[in-house]
């Protein structure tokens, strides 16, 4: 099937400054996929290259097969939902729903119907005449989402949309995105910095750092497999361990991390005596005890600090001189941990590893 | 004792105030008051009251000739300096245009420099180019004095909007016309109508460039000097203060209009 959004080789710079560099990405039809990375990665450049607020210095943007790289906004079949909203102060909900739409060159009677479709579908029929002043947020961004939908776009772009928002609505806004997202079949092309919102509602998280993509895939492999330390870091909190291979047995790896042997899954490398790897521990993989757990990875350490965090317990324990690990509790475990010493334990294939890039092999 | 020490400054302000709005409406009510005296004179007592000046004011034809004329003045001058000025309060926010500084700092040069002086270099500037004095001239010399006001109010307006509106519309289909028309213009509604009133203000209060750019036919402001310049009589008391009540009810207008938009 042919990609609905294609990057090819796309550069942008500033100056000096290399805002995205050789950007090669495909997008399928229908998929939520989100373009995932701190700020000034490149994120927001190549979603306003496609929205056609910046031109690429070099490269091509390829929307439904054709090249739109110079193509100016208001030619190309893809809207954004702002950041800020950007809902027109002047105009109604509904009038500012319908602006796309006049622009199309409908007529009234099909605007209309269209209008109250989209406002039925985000349950705002009622606030049609209102001016987006006298909405609250949430309804403003779901304003900004229909606005934006309405002239039935190609790909659908969201710059940070649920940014402004408190906690509670951000979660709930989620999963709405997702479901319009599902109802609509549409492609949408999401903007975070915030790794919760790409892992809840992606189903391809890009992972941009430095104007490179660093790795793209499902939340499920992202997080689970990570493919660089800057992944592992950026999604999700992770015990990160540089180690030493000292053999290999089967599929599995022995390692040593500081004077302590543990052993890990290959993920795909085929690492060689003496190469230094990162393994990927996640915190809860981590399983605590009072007595020493039968098989598995198993080190005794003393417990550091307690960090209550009502669903679960964070403990902070010592395994080795100055070696710490991160490990969840659950509430119901917590009990028996109360002394200092504690025997923390994990399977090898809860775990998986990474090359280190720096280390001299 | 230590209370009228400590309270001192407040009841020197306050009494200032009062004298302030004494010297403000002081002239203008004697002014009002003796447009109902059923005198030649303008002087006290009073005496008898009458309405007999406003009624030979609005017979007057000359009077709603000037009136007329001024009006038809400061409705041009108005639409050509909301015009240019809106289009150099966007040029002076657009991106990518150099020397915004400068084109800000010459944009509002006309609102500082000497009434007089203008009106001599304007005065010269049409002779130069074989313009005659009369009408066109004094548009133009109000136009050119009341640009500023307008750029000023324009910008205020413009640099409170939200920069993506435009992007936002351009992304909906609109090309950068339709943006402007649809978008910017309603957005600096607001700002526009109360600069616009200002303008017209300006334009039938002026006295020094109509006087230098003018040519046989008498505008308010030149009506009324010619006519004093025969004696004060309360006919002019009549004239001047219908002239205070219709610009005093504009000039709150305009205020109320730029407030509200501050506020939106």
């Amino acid at each position: 099937m042919q990609p609905v959004v294609q990057f090819d080789n796309v550069t942008k710079s500033y100056g000096k400054h290399v805002a995205v560099e050789n950007l090669n990405l495909s997008i399928e039809a229908g998929k939520f996929v989100t373009l995932l990375g701190p700020s000034g990665c490149g994120k927001s450049t190549s979603l306003r290259m496609l929205g056609g607020f910046e031109t690429p210095n070099s490269g091509h943007i390829l929307l439904g097969g054709k090249d739109v790289t110079r193509v100016p906004p208001n030619k190309r079949n893809v809207n954004i939902v702002f950041q800020d909203y950007a809902l027109f102060p002047h105009m109604s909900v509904a009038k500012n729903i319908a602006f796309g739409l006049e622009l199309k060159g409908l007529d009234n009677q099909h605007i209309h119907r269209r209008v109250n479709e989209l406002l039925e579908l985000v349950q705002l029929q009622d606030y049609a005449k209102r001016l987006p002043a006298e909405l609250s947020g949430g309804q403003r961004q779901r304003v900004a989402l229909m606005r934006a939908l309405a002239p039935d776009p190609e790909v659908l772009l969201l710059d940070e949309p649920l940014s402004a928002l408190d906690a509670k609505l951000r979660q709930q806004m989620q999963i709405e995105l997702k479901s319009i997202q599902e109802k609509t079949g549409k492609t949408f092309m999401f903007v975070t910095h915030d790794q919760e919102e790409a892992l809840t509602m992606s189903d391809t998280i890009v992972v941009m750092n430095k104007g490179k993509i660093e790795q793209m895939g499902d939340p499920n492999t992202l997080y689970g497999r990570p493919g660089s330390v800057f992944v592992a870091n950026f999604i999700g909190e992770t015990n990160l361990l540089r180690s030493t291979v000292v053999g290999t047995e089967g599929d599995t790896t022995a390692l040593n991390w500081n004077g302590i042997t543990i052993k890990a899954a290959q993920g795909g490398l085929a690492p060689k005596t003496g190469d230094h790897l990162y393994v990927v521990l996640r915190p809860e993989a981590i399983h605590c005890s009072a007595e020493e757990p039968t098989s598995g990875n198993r080190i005794k350490g003393k417990v550091r600090q307690r960090v209550f965090k009502g669903n679960h317990t964070s403990l902070s324990v010592e395994v080795a001189d100055g070696a710490m690990l991160n490990a969840l509790v659950h509430p119901a475990d917590v009990a028996q941990l109360n002394g200092e010493e504690i025997w923390v334990g994990w399977k090898p294939e809860t775990t998986t590893v990474i090359p280190d890039r720096h280390a001299h092999n | 004792m230590r209370n009228m020490i400590s309270d001192a400054p407040r009841t020197t302000l306050t009494a200032f105030y009062w004298a302030f709005l004494l010297y403000l409406l002081l002239p203008l009510t004697l002014m009002m008051a003796m447009s109902f005296k059923d005198a030649n004179f303008v002087a006290f007592p009073i005496g008898d009251w009458t309405l007999d000046w406003y009624a030979k004011v609005m017979a007057d034809k000359q009077f709603l000739e000037a009136c007329l004329y001024s009006v038809m003045i400061a409705a041009a001058s108005t639409l050509a300096a909301t015009t240019l000025g809106t289009w150099i309060a966007m040029l002076i926010v657009a991106e990518g245009i150099k020397g915004q500084v400068i084109i800000f700092a010459l944009a509002c040069l006309p609102a500082v420099v000497p009434g007089m002086i203008s009106a001599i270099s304007l005065r010269i500037f049409i002779s130069t180019i074989d313009m005659p004095t009369g009408t066109a001239a004094i548009i133009l010399g109000h136009t050119v004095h009341a640009v500023p006001f307008v750029v000023v109010m324009a910008l205020t307006r413009l640099r409170s909007m939200p920069g993506n509106l435009v992007d936002a519309a351009r992304d909906l289909g609109a090309d950068s016309v339709v943006a402007f028309f649809r978008i910017t213009l309603p957005y600096l509604g607001p700002a526009l109508v109360g600069g616009m009133i200002f303008c017209v203000l300006l334009s039938i209060d002026d006295f020094v460039r109509t006087f230098f750019l003018g040519g046989y036919r008498p505008t308010l402001p030149m009506l009324i000097f010619a006519k004093v310049q025969g004696g004060m009589s309360p006919e002019i008391n009549a004239m001047a203060t219908l002239v205070l009540v219709v610009t005093a009810a504009v000039g709150l207008y305009a205020e109320y209009l730029t407030r509200r938009a501050r506020t939106r």
